[in-house]
């Protein structure tokens, strides 16, 4: 293909385009969120930078734990025929979560936000509302809180990562507002650390009782079960008693995890091509089929959990006044 | 597959591929003898061979004539057949039940029917055996009876007919479970999982169901076996000194005769005292290992009367197992019964031939009449016995002097109910009721005349006066011949049978590997 | 009556992941029966036989395709394939067939002077309903058991072949053939999307435009 000719004028515009595009990724740049090492200018400008830094990534795992839950909830509440009004909430809910996270991860201002701070308090409370209705809908079943209906009735997980969500977000504002940055009174990185690590246990238990309706017919499907529990055990100790190599290995298995959520998508894409039908009967399969929005759970709590790990890392090396 | 020579002897020719035949060709294969089973009909590939229609599916059942007869002549043909590689278990329900242990002492334990030779702490191991191979998926918990391992696979997702039977046990006070069913709540190797088509009893074209055609079959291939379709045996051959030689049978419009050391006979409870009947000769008039006169006799059939009823909820049936929930409370308890036996019973879920035959020929219904309740269709809602007839000499099956296609005599089906029966039918009936009832079903009425599956006929026993075969399936006449189907049972308890049929056939494959290695084995 | 299900055809689902090519080819065939094909019957019998049908199961004037029963029937008693068990008081499926029709024409006789075809609607519900209780007087039921015959033969033989028929299937809001595709909602008022929608009071519309979308 022949090079066009460019003008001046052209190059003029293209020249000031540039620069438009290097301010606004100057003003709007995600930082490497994994990287918790910022160019010293002033100490109180500095632990502002690690603090946004921290909420961000806490974002980022809001983000996902949300996206989560509006696809899965999306995709569930079809296959309940939207039986009820209230299964709409969930949706919308979790889709206003997922704004205002992506806003959040976005935002590089060291302040919390009003809006984002209401959504996700909305988002913990319909969890905890969801949690109700779901216990309610095993309960009036018959058998009661069976192993059947454990398997089958609503999911006692699915609303919880929806308080995650809301948790996670919540922590990621008071960690960019609170000087002294303490949750229920103790230093805001131990708090999401153990949040997280609770979060991520429970979401291996959720995964394990359906792997365990599936008779872990497929090896893969004790990963689940078995990485997130080691990452959720290393980063409650690395929290709770700091060292360098527990902090090592945490960090190596959240990230693990992380990943683990993308590669679960790919299990389950597996999973529903190889049900009877396969992708061509998807109308049934990926509502009958492993769910494909389920995994992606475990890497917004694992970026959470890396998040309040390099928290808990700034708190002990700056402890707050 | 392996192909052995007519004229050579294999070690091993078994009559039928069903759950008795086809569970002991792989476990005898498996063991290193040269087996061939043969079966009368086609063998079946599921994914490309079976259609989602009712009418068509009925290729899988042995629509032969049979003559019925006595006061209450049976219905046969559907749910108690099978002319297939892999028998009846290509379209059973996939219920897969163990028996109460008491039922292996029925007579002196509970006072009725007969005493088997085999006791239960034994039989349990090998349910275990064949619930891992069939990956039957049940109840983590199962209500009734002493401990057993957990299931291989989960219980199935209940559908509204079967929360309908939770609901009324749960009004009642009795127990109910999620039923143990062979078909796939998870991917097994290649097999897909279930996906609640609800066409179980037409043949499973997902390849869920964990019939013998799929479980066992493709082991008894694997380890040797070789398996002739489309073979009908017609008859045992015997030498001089009494003892069997082989099996006669028409394949591709002529007579074979193939040579065997032993000869299995599994052809359930209608074809296996045929063949034993018709393969009288001078030496053994009454028909082959009937000295005890009992071959063809003690037909038992297990009851299957009904409550049906409307809904105001759509229950749409027609999704999922026929079969998802299930109560054997009145298996287990024996508080207030006016009889022997126990019977258990089942959600249900007819598809629309079926259902159309039972208002009609069942109901009476015609005309107008017919279609406006036909049109209830999605609000029906049903409950369903498995129960126990007790053994009576005067159930049996005989041969008539009308002859089949093939030129063999045509089997007669005696049945007729004993006053227990009656009295069995009528308790489930009024409890089904009431049960039914307290769900808020109206326009309640009783299916009174169907029955499902048939054993006996070559009851196994402690002696050669009062039984066929021995515990080992051995027949006391001829140590060279087996009987290894529903056939040997002494008493047929309130589950379907193919469970303990599949788990007697790992046991008789069992003694028999322990014979052979003893040289108890005879051969000619 | 209205329609329990407006508008829901089975027959829609024909091209949907709900058949295979298995299905597909079975179901044509039966569609591609002619209804007024026969070659086990004579005419008399055929008359007889349609006539019969009819009153079994008087199909609805605006169904389309319509379950061509007799032809059906006249195709199994011709092909001999049995159903597996036969009534010791019965003869076999075809001379119970033939015997049975010719004593229902014979019955109808008795009181009229004419075929049974050839008599008034209500006249041949008569009929049949004395077949059914077994009140019959003509000697043309000779070692035929009328009552017998006519629960486990004529209304098993023919409302069989109705229900195998997709024509039914849609009456009754049944999801007809289901693989590789099954059904995944199996709770209390739950439908799949490719399940018959039933027409609740004052909302008969709603359901027609869901039985538009089945498919």
């Amino acid at each position: 293909m022949r090079a066009a000719r460019i003008t001046r004028r052209q190059q003029d515009s293209l020249t000031s385009l540039h620069e438009a595009a290097s301010n606004l990724r100057q003003k709007y740049a995600v930082p490497d969120v994994l990287r918790t090492h910022v160019r010293p200018v002033t100490t109180s400008s500095r632990e502002a930078q690690w603090r946004n830094a921290a909420g961000r990534q806490l974002n980022l795992g809001a983000a996902l734990l949300s996206l989560s839950v509006l696809a899965d909830s999306g995709i569930e509440h079809y296959r309940g025929s939207f039986q009820n009004r209230a299964m709409y909430v969930p949706l919308g809910v979790s889709a206003l979560a997922l704004a205002a996270s992506l806003f959040g991860v976005l935002d590089t201002r060291a302040r919390s936000h009003v809006l984002r701070d209401g959504l996700y308090g909305v988002a913990a409370m319909t969890g905890v509302i969801g949690l109700g209705f779901h216990g309610y809908n095993i309960l009036k079943r018959p058998g009661r809180f069976s192993w059947l209906n454990l398997f089958y009735a609503a999911p006692l997980g699915a609303p919880v990562a929806l308080l995650l969500a809301g948790a996670l977000g919540r922590g990621a504002e008071k960690v960019r507002e609170d000087r002294s940055s303490r949750i229920l009174g103790h230093p805001a990185g131990q708090t999401l650390g153990l949040l997280t690590s609770a979060g991520l246990a429970g979401t291996a238990a959720e995964a394990g009782l359906l792997h365990f309706r599936g008779a872990f017919q497929n090896p893969g499907m004790f990963l689940p079960v078995t990485l997130p529990p080691v990452a959720a055990g290393l980063l409650a100790a690395s929290v709770i008693n700091p060292g360098n190599a527990l902090r090592r290995a945490a960090k190596a298995c959240l990230n693990l995890t992380a990943l683990l959520g993308f590669a679960g998508v790919a299990f389950h894409a597996y999973g529903v091509s190889r049900s009877m039908g396969g992708w061509r009967n998807w109308s049934q399969n990926l509502l009958g089929g492993p769910p494909l929005p389920a995994p992606p759970s475990f890497t917004g709590l694992a970026l959470g959990g890396l998040a309040a790990l390099s928290l808990v890392d700034k708190e002990q090396r700056s402890p707050s006044t | 597959m392996r192909e052995y020579r007519e004229d050579q002897p294999v070690d091993f020719a078994i009559v039928g591929t069903g759950a008795g035949g086809g569970t002991l060709a792989c476990k005898l294969a498996e063991y290193g003898f040269s087996v061939v089973a043969f079966d009368a009909g086609p063998y079946w590939r599921p994914l490309e061979d079976f259609a989602s229609d009712e009418m068509h599916q009925s290729k899988l059942y042995w629509t032969d004539e049979r003559i019925v007869d006595g006061e209450n002549p049976l219905q046969l043909g559907s749910n108690n057949s099978g002319k297939s590689v892999g028998g009846s278990t290509v379209h059973f329900a996939m219920v897969s039940l163990r028996f109460r242990p008491e039922w292996f002492k029925s007579l002196s334990i509970l006072g009725y029917g007969a005493d088997w030779p085999i006791d239960w702490r034994e039989m349990w191991d090998y349910y275990a055996e064949v619930e891992q191979t069939l990956k039957v998926s049940g109840p983590i918990n199962y209500p009734w009876g002493p401990k057993r391992p957990r299931y291989p696979y989960r219980a199935h997702e209940l559908n509204a007919a079967a929360l309908v039977l939770a609901e009324g046990a749960e009004a009642l006070g009795i127990g109910w479970t999620a039923t143990p069913l062979a078909t796939l709540s998870a991917p097994r190797g290649l097999a897909h999982p279930c996906v609640y088509r609800g066409m179980c009893v037409i043949g499973c074209s997902t390849n869920a169901k964990q019939s013998v055609l799929v479980t066992w079959l493709p082991r008894a291939l694997e380890a040797g076996a070789e398996i002739r379709d489309l073979a009908m045996v017609g008859s045992i051959e015997h030498d001089s000194r009494g003892l069997v030689t082989g099996v006669h049978y028409l394949r591709e419009g002529r007579w074979r005769f193939q040579k065997a050391r032993n000869v299995v006979v599994a052809g359930y409870s209608i074809e296996t005292p045929r063949l034993l009947l018709n393969s009288a000769s001078g030496k053994f008039p009454q028909g082959l290992a009937n000295s005890s006169g009992l071959v063809g006799k003690n037909l038992m059939v297990q009851a299957n009367q009904a409550v049906w009823g409307i809904s105001d909820r759509e229950i749409r049936s027609y999704k999922g197992p026929p079969s998802l929930a299930i109560t054997e409370h009145w298996n287990y308890s024996d508080e207030g019964k006016d009889f022997h036996g126990g019977y258990s019973y089942m959600s249900q879920g007819p598809l629309p031939m079926l259902w159309g035959a039972t208002q009609s020929s069942k109901r009476g219904l015609w005309g107008q009449a017919l279609l406006d309740e036909m049109e209830k269709y999605n609000h029906q809602v049903g409950l369903k016995i498995v129960g126990e007839t007790l053994p009576q000499e005067r159930n049996c099956v005989t041969l008539t002097d009308e002859r089949d296609q093939y030129g063999l005599r045509i089997p007669r089906v005696t049945h007729s109910y004993s006053d227990n029966d009656k009295r069995l039918i009528a308790h489930s009936l009024r409890f089904m009721r009431q049960a039914l009832q307290a769900t808020g079903a109206r326009d309640i009425w009783d299916e009174t005349d169907d029955t499902c599956h048939l054993n006996g006929t070559a009851r196994m026993g402690f002696d050669r006066k009062s039984s066929v075969v021995n515990a080992d399936c051995r027949s006391w006449d001829i140590p060279n011949l087996w009987i290894c189907d529903g056939s040997v049972f002494p008493t047929v308890g309130g589950v379907n049978p193919s469970l303990t049929i599949q788990a007697i056939a790992c046991r008789t494959a069992d003694r028999i590997r322990a014979m052979a290695r003893r040289g108890e084995l005879i051969t000619t | 009556m209205t329609e329990r299900y407006p508008g829901y055809n089975v027959l829609n689902k024909r091209n949907s992941p709900s058949w295979n090519d298995q299905t597909r080819e079975v179901i044509d065939a039966r569609l591609a029966i002619d209804e007024d094909f026969h070659r086990f019957c004579d005419q008399a019998e055929w008359r007889a036989l349609r006539a019969i049908c009819e009153q079994i199961v008087p199909q609805p004037a605006h169904h389309f395709p319509k379950a061509p029963i007799a032809a059906m029937i006249d195709q199994k008693l011709y092909s001999g394939k049995g159903d597996g068990y036969r009534d010791a008081r019965l003869p076999a499926q075809g001379d119970a067939w033939r015997k049975g029709l010719a004593a229902i024409d014979a019955e109808a006789a008795l009181e009229s002077g004419k075929s049974f075809c050839e008599l008034g609607q209500e006249q041949q519900r008569a009929v049949l309903r004395k077949v059914q209780k077994g009140e019959v007087a003509s000697p043309a039921w000779a070692g035929l058991p009328a009552q017998l015959f006519f629960a486990k033969r004529l209304l098993h033989d023919i409302v069989t072949a109705y229900y195998a028929h997709p024509a039914s299937w849609s009456e009754i809001g049944f999801g007809g053939p289901a693989s590789p595709r099954g059904y995944v909602r199996m709770n209390f008022d739950r439908r799949d999307p490719w399940e018959a929608a039933e027409a609740k009071v004052g909302r008969e519309e709603e359901a027609r435009r869901d039985n538009e979308h089945v498919g």
